[in-house]
């Protein structure tokens, strides 16, 4: 109950008891001086009329003829004169109801006039005696009008003092509004302070109190995002040079050269330095830790040039260069001119190159190439550049593979497919372990050609980006999520996972929104979209408005390959993701600080962790020991 | 233009305000129809047509007769019989509607059919009386006295609208009203109880 209505019916209460109290002791007054004052006039009247029926000497006919004309003429209830012999009594009486006043009023006010008597004496004898009654009409009148005034008098007194309270009320309880907008926006995680302290005595106190609390959230969330930070620097980042490290790298790597988010493959770029031990000789290792550091900035330079490429540290005298969507062109003169400042750092300290070798071993990767393959190829690039001796630079020459189709032939098939809307959804499980329930599914899609052949995901995305056909396939799978019977999906999360391209792509904005827009609110299951890490750091303007679009439209935003690869998690409080996800082995190889700093995020920000390509029991106990708890991948099919 | 419809318009509502002031009227008369039957409305279409309307011009003492002749043709009742009290001061309307009633339903119907031919109220009073049947027995009575001078000195100068007698004669002509007890005002003087009750029910013509 709001406390308007609580004070209010407080208010009416008292306002009615009072009005009870006025009533009763104005209405007892009134009423004894009007019986009083009819009394008086009876005893007036009563005076005349003795006289006048004196003078009849006792003529019936005159009598009641009398009577008759002073009944008639003034204001009585009753006028009765009966005989001294008690032989003749005539009688006029009014028994008629009030008019003017409702029958309850009557019957509660139960007035009752005095009944005045006189003797009629005529000379020495008595004739008879004249009894009267005054009218009580009038009585009742009055009393009902001073009700019935009352009555209005406390009900406007009653409506005036309600506005008063309303008006009052919600000044006094501003500071209470503001509070819950306090409390709303720590939901929203934003921490607003109360600037403004009310006037209340209480509410200062609330506030005050209220905006610590906002306080110790904020700094609950900052602490936790530094440590994070801290973890992270501790753990990905190689102290010497700068550089993220292996380990970092093999928890990159997939992310950059999985096909959905590259179009093209890249360059991998494995350099090797031969003689680091002259390096320690000859300057000493507090120096030849400079040259390194050195080394570091040049590289990262290097690739500062290029979308999502990345340096690397990968042992102490190998590094690694990944550099998406480059042409071999390209990048075998970044090697050529990588090699060549890395001459200029050594004459820099009186070094040759024939002291420390730099050797680079260069290999082009195609989209969708398995890790392995991958370092195994550049390892062997590497390789070749160090018994090279003429050449520091190998590039790793690959047989084309015969079994990849053109670029036409894909055309083809999947313009086919999306005219002829074939295309079938598939939905993977997120199972909470705790509870066992699987309440979020995950949707991918296949391509089903007219040949009977069906292409999955990772097969035909990378042909579709590169033929511009990305936003019509997303569409046509939306179209299908939106339009079909999902028995599997009702009541329950369905996540679609956007590659960056589709985001990228300018139709994309226009198709979603109005796919969102005409389906959204009949389905029966709810909707979240996820876009990966790099991406949301990388492209916050664009992630912005998707994002708004995504919640706008009642959809949920989650994040998908999380790798804490940005410096502040503040980009998590801006896009208030519900989910994030990451790799199995992301989240077993953090430490326990670093993944208690990440619960402590999340948690103040209500961002669920989900474990992504969890496929054994023991990556499970894994996760379970480091409080996650929400799984996908290979394992739900087993646990189910 | 405008003042013609502004002038038809007052016209309209002034008509409408003098006929509902009057006596007797065509929504009275199709209730007393709906309420009596054809032939209470007829007595209502009578009292318009041959006493409010042909006597407008004439003498005071010819509106005195015909009206005192015209309310004597209804019948004599009692109100114990008609309202089942032992007195009730009935409206005009509800005494030609039904068609009966006691000497003060004469008296005040005789009353405002005069006062509405113009005859000044002040000179008409209730007298109420002694009156000595033919059997010889005093009864108590009411008639209408009509006051030729403002202050009457003699017999003379009061006429007598009587139910039990046709013609309407100086008091002093009238040795069977052997007693007056009392005479009040109409609704000119101070208003009792009983006159207040009427003048309402007048006023909103109680059928």
């Amino acid at each position: 109950m709001r406390l308007f209505n609580q004070m209010g019916l407080a208010v009416s209460f008292i306002i009615i008891t009072i009005l009870a109290l006025v009533i009763g002791l104005n209405y007892q007054s009134t009423k004894q001086d009007m019986l009083q004052g009819v009394y008086e006039t009876g005893v007036n009247n009563i005076a005349t009329l003795a006289h006048t029926l004196a003078a009849t000497d006792g003529d019936e006919v005159m009598i009641s003829s009398t009577i008759d004309a002073a009944f008639d003429s003034g204001y009585y209830k009753r006028i009765e004169f009966t005989s001294s012999q008690s032989d003749f009594t005539y009688k006029q009486e009014n028994k008629e109801c009030v008019a003017t006043v409702p029958q309850w009023f009557v019957e509660f006010a139960d007035i009752e006039n005095r009944v005045i008597s006189e003797d009629v004496i005529s000379g020495w004898q008595t004739l008879g005696r004249v009894s009267v009654v005054g009218d009580s009409d009038i009585i009742y009148q009055s009393l009902y009008k001073t009700f019935i005034n009352l009555l209005y008098l406390f009900a406007g007194a009653t409506i005036v003092s309600l506005i008063v309270l309303a008006i009052l009320l919600s000044y006094i309880l501003k500071p209470l509004k503001a509070i819950t907008k306090q409390a709303e926006a720590i939901i929203r995680d934003e921490f607003v302070y109360q600037e403004k302290m009310p006037y209340t005595t209480e509410f200062k106190g609330l506030v005050r109190g209220m905006n610590l609390m906002v306080k110790k959230v904020e700094y609950i969330f900052i602490k936790g995002s530094e440590t994070l930070k801290r973890n992270q620097e501790l753990m990905y980042v190689d102290e010497i040079t700068g550089l993220y490290n292996r380990r970092y790298l093999l928890l990159k790597l997939p992310d950059l050269i999985t096909l959905e988010n590259r179009a093209n493959g890249g360059s991998f770029m494995f350099l090797g330095i031969n003689g680091a031990e002259i390096l320690n000789q000859a300057l000493g290792r507090a120096t030849a830790d400079k040259v390194f550091g050195s080394i570091g900035s040049m590289l990262q330079k290097v690739v500062e040039q290029f979308e999502d490429a990345l340096a690397v540290r990968a042992n102490g005298t190998e590094f690694i260069l990944v550099i998406p969507d480059t042409l071999a062109s390209k990048s075998f003169e970044l090697a050529k001119e990588i090699h060549k400042k890395f001459e200029q750092l050594l004459g820099k300290h009186s070094l040759s190159i024939e002291d420390v070798q730099l050797d680079i071993g260069l290999y082009f990767y195609r989209p969708n190439i398995a890790m392995s393959d991958l370092l195994t190829k550049a390892d062997s690039a590497l390789t070749h550049a160090k018994a090279d001796e003429l050449n520091s630079i190998y590039v790793y020459e690959e047989a084309d593979d015969e079994s990849a189709m053109g670029k036409e032939q894909w055309r083809e098939i999947i313009e086919d497919s999306i005219a002829k809307k074939q295309m079938s959804l598939k939905f993977w499980s997120m199972l909470d372990v705790r509870t066992g329930t699987l309440n979020h599914k995950v949707m991918s899609f296949t391509i089903d050609s007219s040949a009977h052949k069906q292409y999955f995901y990772g097969d035909f995305i990378a042909p579709a980006i590169n033929l511009g056909l990305v936003s019509k396939v997303y569409k046509l799978a939306l179209e299908r999520l939106f339009t079909g019977k999902h028995e599997v999906l009702k009541n329950k999360l369905c996540s679609i996972r956007f590659s960056n391209e589709f985001i990228k792509d300018p139709l994309s904005y226009e198709i979603l929104a109005s796919l969102l827009k005409a389906h959204v609110k009949n389905l029966d299951f709810k909707i979240a979209f996820e876009l990966s890490d790099g991406f949301v750091v990388r492209n916050p303007m664009l992630v912005k408005r998707f994002v708004a679009l995504f919640k706008e439209s009642g959809c949920v935003f989650g994040i998908n390959s999380f790798t804490s690869e940005s410096d502040d998690f503040a980009y998590l409080k801006v896009y208030n993701p519900s989910f994030i996800k990451a790799d199995v082995s992301f989240l077993l190889d953090q430490t326990t600080d670093s993944m208690s700093a990440l619960l402590v995020i999340s948690d103040s920000l209500g961002i669920e962790i989900i474990a992504t390509s969890v496929a054994t029991h023991e990556q499970l106990e894994g996760l379970k020991a480091l409080g996650v708890y929400n799984v996908q991948g290979p394992i739900t099919e087993t646990l189910r | 233009m405008h003042l013609k419809i502004l002038a038809s318009t007052l016209l309209v509502l002034l008509l409408r305000n003098t006929l509902s002031a009057e006596l007797i009227d065509a929504t009275l008369e199709s209730r007393a129809e709906a309420k009596y039957g054809a032939f209470a409305k007829n007595r209502f279409v009578a009292i318009d047509e041959t006493l409010l309307k042909k006597l407008s011009d004439e003498s005071e003492l010819k509106k005195l007769n015909a009206v005192n002749t015209w309310v004597n043709y209804i019948k004599y009742a009692s109100d114990k019989k008609v309202y089942g009290v032992s007195d009730y001061w009935a409206t005009l309307y509800e005494f030609v509607g039904k068609n009966k009633g006691d000497c003060e339903d004469y008296t005040i119907a005789k009353y405002y059919i005069l006062k509405s031919l113009g005859v000044d109220p002040k000179k008409m009073k209730f007298a109420y009386v002694i009156y000595k049947n033919r059997s010889g027995k005093n009864i108590s009575h009411m008639v209408l006295a009509y006051l030729k001078v403002p202050q009457p000195k003699t017999k003379d100068d009061v006429l007598i609208l009587d139910n039990n007698n046709r013609r309407v004669l100086p008091a002093s002509k009238r040795p069977d009203l052997i007693k007056m007890i009392k005479m009040i005002n109409g609704d000119t003087g101070p208003k009792s109880k009983k006159w207040k009750e009427l003048e309402e029910n007048m006023q909103r013509k109680k059928l």
